[in-house]
């Protein structure tokens, strides 16, 4: 997993809880890396996991709603660093639709070992998106979070549903209709 | 700040300042990369440079080595450079003369010559020019060319080069090219297959088969479209297949086509037909190959016809039909098969059915399930035929059932049951054993001695009363010739019926036999022709009867009646003997009596006479009792001769002969009928009547009535007088010889017991009613 997520994720901790739960969940997870990342570098993910079940434990909140609130905060992690990816859309439904054939295809020429999700759109019209998720990882909730994000950022709103394909979240249906 | 939050901001610094170090490694080993990239692009741009320039100096070269020749000129024409081919080709060499090549063009070119080479000024190329050259005289050759401007460094054109290739061969090619289209004409024309080439719908050419196959010329084709004359069977399909063929998913398809005959009538053809495109791949022309299917297509209906006419045969066939393929499942069933196992399922439900499965289901129906699968299972598993199975199903019917195996060119492929319902034949059986056995019992036991021989008399069987007549065993019996054993008195009688049976003829018949203990036994044959199911001859069946005892007693009985017969003769013939021998020493005593009255009628004294007398009418009261007994014994039907008799004159010659007192009349009271009978019995008969009736009248008037009447059978008489009558104790008895009623002289007591015996020849009665001092009346009857 790319180090931007572990950096980000230390960083949406740090302020929305601290930096004494950043050193306590460091600290419990027993990390191979000892808690130091880079953006430039790639970690294993199960370093993201214990993080995330420590942070849990710690804060005492589910860990679906902490990753979706981490997705929340990545969407600006990432929107501060490259700036420009974002500035080339005008809409949400058109930057969401590009993620795929896009976004990620830029992501690819900076790290090419990147191991992104796949987005698969099945369906789009002006005002609405429909798509699956799939990742081995299993964060949809990430994606629930930057999606959402994402009609915030472009001060629009929509209603986002999703629907589990396999019971693991490695597949989930996104349904996205923008008003507004 | 408190000391943890340092040591928390210190451990947090700490992972900074390591986690910037790390960036700061990584970001070094990817420079670091970038840089080994950059020098091994720069290497690679190297060689790339180097091979390039080789290859251009090797370029150079080739044109020079070119096979093809080679040629470089001015704008003039006058050539710069020439390959060696190009020298050769030309027979010219531009370093040893000025050499312009204009003038080898063929004074025909000179004009398209022109045209091109300005073409090429313009445009800068020009392809495919074609033109012939004089290289020598006499020596001319067809050139293709291809040539380019070669333009200076400021793009102004100084000259061309340009590649010439000998073209005679093409032209011989496309030559021969041409004579092998008048082959493939040729084939195409005599082709059996008809053979049409269809442009949109215009008919452009056809060969002769497809003439002959039609009926059409070739120029009334060429004003025929394609689709008036063929009709698609399928006009779907050929729409769907068309299209295909215009998109150009497909080139070629087949398909049924009626076409329609100048003559009337169609034919079935079976159409191949190819799209021939051009080069943008659209369709210039259509091709089809037509085969006549007609026949093909009716032989198909036949052989459906034909199977269906099996399968409706098979269908109601009264033997109940099961299919099997070589996995045991159901492939065909017919009705009967369903009626027998009461199968609900239709017949297309149960195709594919499996049997061991199936067998599961009605097993129930048999009376031994158990026995009958494992028979089943033998059956399958042997695959060899076995005919006339039979199942006894629980509720008493019988089933024949036969195992066909069917080989397909010696590998096992399936089999074929078949059920027959024979529990009515069996039934039959059944009874037709009993009634045989019932039929054997009579023989066996009946009074009557039965044999059956074959055509060369050998015994084939015997019952029990035939062992007990002949006297042998049966074990003496059968198998023996039966004339050998039973010893035949008549012979030739035997051998003459035995002949007469092998014509099919029954009779009966006596034989005579020589019994084992000795003794003659006759026995009464009945025989009768045994016939085989065709009808032949093969052996005769007698029936015999052992009428020894009734022969021995009509035997007697026949001896007897002779003697009887002798006797009675002898008895006549000893009356008329002793008549006549009586009668004769009467007359003498007569004669003598006569003689001694005439002598001695002086001499004797009255009652010396009257006793004379005495004597006298004593000897003749004897001779007419002998004359009576002689009429008495001749009276038998032997000597009768019955002819027509009229009864009036018979009593006219009565009354004419008899003697008739002078105060007695004889009236005939009713005309009397004329009757069959012997007329001197009638003669007799009457006389006696009237002869006693008038000599018994004592009153001073006697009268004496005949008279006569028809009953439906006979003739009813009546005799009456009026004298003394006879008293009723004398009713019976005077019919009886020697009875006579009174003391009259000239009564016999012989007259109406002969009286009797006539009546009795004719069957009638004789009776009579009488009252003393009254009268007497006698009737009699006599049968017409």
């Amino acid at each position: 997993m790319k180090g931007v997520v572990f950096t980000e994720f230390l960083e949406m901790v740090e302020s929305k809880f601290g930096l004494e739960v950043v050193d306590t969940i460091i600290e419990n997870s027993n990390l191979a890396s000892e808690g130091i990342y880079t953006s430039v570098g790639t970690y294993d993910f199960n370093e993201m996991i214990s993080l995330i079940t420590n942070l849990s434990d710690e804060v005492k909140a589910p860990m679906g709603d902490l990753i979706y609130t981490f997705g929340l905060y990545l969407f600006n992690g990432l929107g501060t660093s490259h700036p420009e990816v974002i500035e080339n859309y005008t809409n949400p439904i058109n930057l969401l639709y590009a993620i795929e054939d896009h976004i990620h295809v830029h992501v690819k020429k900076l790290y090419p070992d990147a191991e992104l999700p796949t987005f698969k759109i099945l369906d789009k019209t002006e005002t609405s998106l429909s798509m699956i998720y799939s990742s081995s990882r299993g964060l949809y909730r990430l994606a629930h979070g930057l999606i959402e994000k994402t009609f915030e950022h472009f001060n629009g709103e929509a209603t986002i549903s999703y629907e589990l394909l396999k019971e693991d979240g490695t597949e989930v249906k996104f349904d996205i209709v923008q008003h507004g | 700040m408190d000391s943890k939050e340092i040591t928390l901001l210190k451990k947090a610094l700490a992972r900074q300042v390591k986690a910037r170090k790390q960036a700061e490694r990584i970001l070094e080993e990817k420079s670091k990369e970038l840089y080994d990239v950059t020098l091994h692009l720069k290497e690679a741009n190297n060689k790339l440079e180097e091979t390039l320039t080789e290859k251009s100096t090797q370029l150079d070269g080739v044109f020079v080595n070119l096979i093809d020749p080679y040629v470089v000129m001015d704008l003039t024409g006058n050539v710069i450079k020439m390959n060696s081919s190009a020298k050769e080709f030309l027979q010219a060499d531009n370093t040893k003369e000025k050499l312009n090549l204009g003038r080898f063009i063929h004074k025909n070119y000179i004009d398209y010559t022109h045209t091109s080479f300005k073409a090429l000024i313009e445009v800068g190329i020009v392809k495919n020019y074609r033109a012939k050259l004089v290289i020598t005289k006499g020596v001319e050759k067809y050139v293709e060319i291809n040539a380019s401007l070669i333009y200076d460094n400021n793009q102004k054109p100084i000259g061309a080069q340009g590649v010439i290739r000998d073209i005679n061969q093409e032209t011989e090619i496309k030559k021969l090219l041409s004579e092998q289209r008048k082959q493939l004409d040729i084939i195409v024309q005599n082709s059996p297959l008809a053979i049409v080439l269809v442009q949109n719908r215009d008919i452009i050419k056809v060969n002769n088969s497809f003439i002959r196959l039609l009926g059409y010329s070739e120029s009334e084709l060429k004003n025929i479209k394609i689709d008036t004359i063929a009709k698609p069977e399928d006009p779907k399909q050929r729409e769907s297949l068309f299209n295909q063929l215009e998109k150009g998913d497909i080139d070629n398809f087949t398909i049924t086509y009626k076409y329609i005959k100048k003559a009337g009538g169609h034919i079935l053809g079976k159409t191949a037909i190819s799209a021939v495109r051009n080069q943008n791949g659209s369709i210039d022309y259509k091709v089809g190959l037509i085969e006549d299917i007609t026949k093909t297509i009716e032989a198909e209906k036949q052989l459906v016809d034909s199977k269906n006419r099996l399968t409706k045969l098979i269908a109601n066939l009264h033997t109940g039909i099961l299919v099997e393929d070589e996995n045991r499942k159901i492939t065909l069933t017919n009705e009967m098969f369903h009626d027998l196992f009461d199968v609900k399922i239709n017949k297309e439900g149960l195709k594919g059915y499996d049997c061991v499965v199936a067998i599961e289901k009605i097993k129930h129906l048999f009376k031994n399930p158990e026995r009958e699968i494992k028979r089943i299972e033998e059956v399958t598993k042997n695959k060899n035929l076995v005919l006339a199975d039979e199942i006894e199903m629980i509720d008493g019917r019988i089933i024949e059932r036969d195992y066909i195996p069917i080989f397909n060119s010696n590998v096992y492929a399936g089999h074929l049951w078949t059920y027959n319902d024979v529990t009515i034949a069996r039934n039959y059986k059944i009874n037709l054993e009993s009634e045989k056995e019932k039929y054997s019992s009579i023989i066996a036991n009946m009074n009557l001695g039965l044999i059956e021989i074959d055509n060369n008399q050998i015994i084939q069987l015997v019952n029990q009363s035939f062992c007990k007549i002949s006297g042998y065993s049966e074990e003496e019996l059968i198998g023996k010739k039966a004339t050998d054993v039973i010893q035949v008195i008549n012979k030739d009688l035997l051998e003459n019926k035995i002949a007469s049976r092998r014509t099919g003829k029954s009779d009966s018949y006596e034989i005579d036999i020589k019994h084992i203990d000795g003794t003659v036994k006759h026995w009464l044959v009945s025989a009768a022709p045994k016939h085989d199911v065709t009808g032949k001859v093969i052996g005769s069946i007698g029936i015999h009867f052992d009428i020894t005892e009734q022969k021995t007693l009509e035997n007697q009985k026949e001896t007897l009646l002779k003697e009887l017969e002798q006797s009675n003769k002898g008895l006549q013939e000893y009356a008329h003997i002793v008549s006549h021998d009586l009668k004769s020493p009467l007359r003498s005593i007569n004669a003598l009596c006569s003689w001694l009255n005439e002598d001695y009628k002086d001499v004797l004294d009255d009652p010396g006479k009257y006793n004379l007398n005495m004597m006298q009418e004593k000897v003749e009261a004897m001779d007419s009792l002998i004359d009576g007994i002689l009429k008495y014994s001749t009276i038998n039907s032997e000597n009768i001769v019955n002819t027509s008799v009229d009864v009036n004159e018979v009593i006219k010659e009565i009354t004419d002969i008899i003697f008739i007192p002078d105060h007695v009349e004889i009236v005939v009271t009713n005309k009397l009928p004329t009757i069959c009978a012997d007329r001197t019995k009638i003669h007799q008969l009457i006389q006696n009547f009237l002869s006693n009736a008038v000599v018994h009248i004592e009153r001073e008037k006697g009268l004496v009535e005949i008279g006569c009447i028809e009953t439906p059978t006979h003739w009813e008489f009546s005799v009456k007088d009026n004298g003394v009558g006879i008293p009723k104790e004398y009713h019976e008895k005077i019919f009886k010889i020697f009875q006579s009623v009174g003391n009259k002289e000239r009564s016999t007591g012989i007259g109406l017991s002969i009286v009797k015996k006539i009546i009795d020849l004719y069957e009638g009665k004789v009776w009579l009613e009488s009252e003393i001092g009254v009268g007497t009346t006698f009737f009699f009857s006599l049968k017409k």
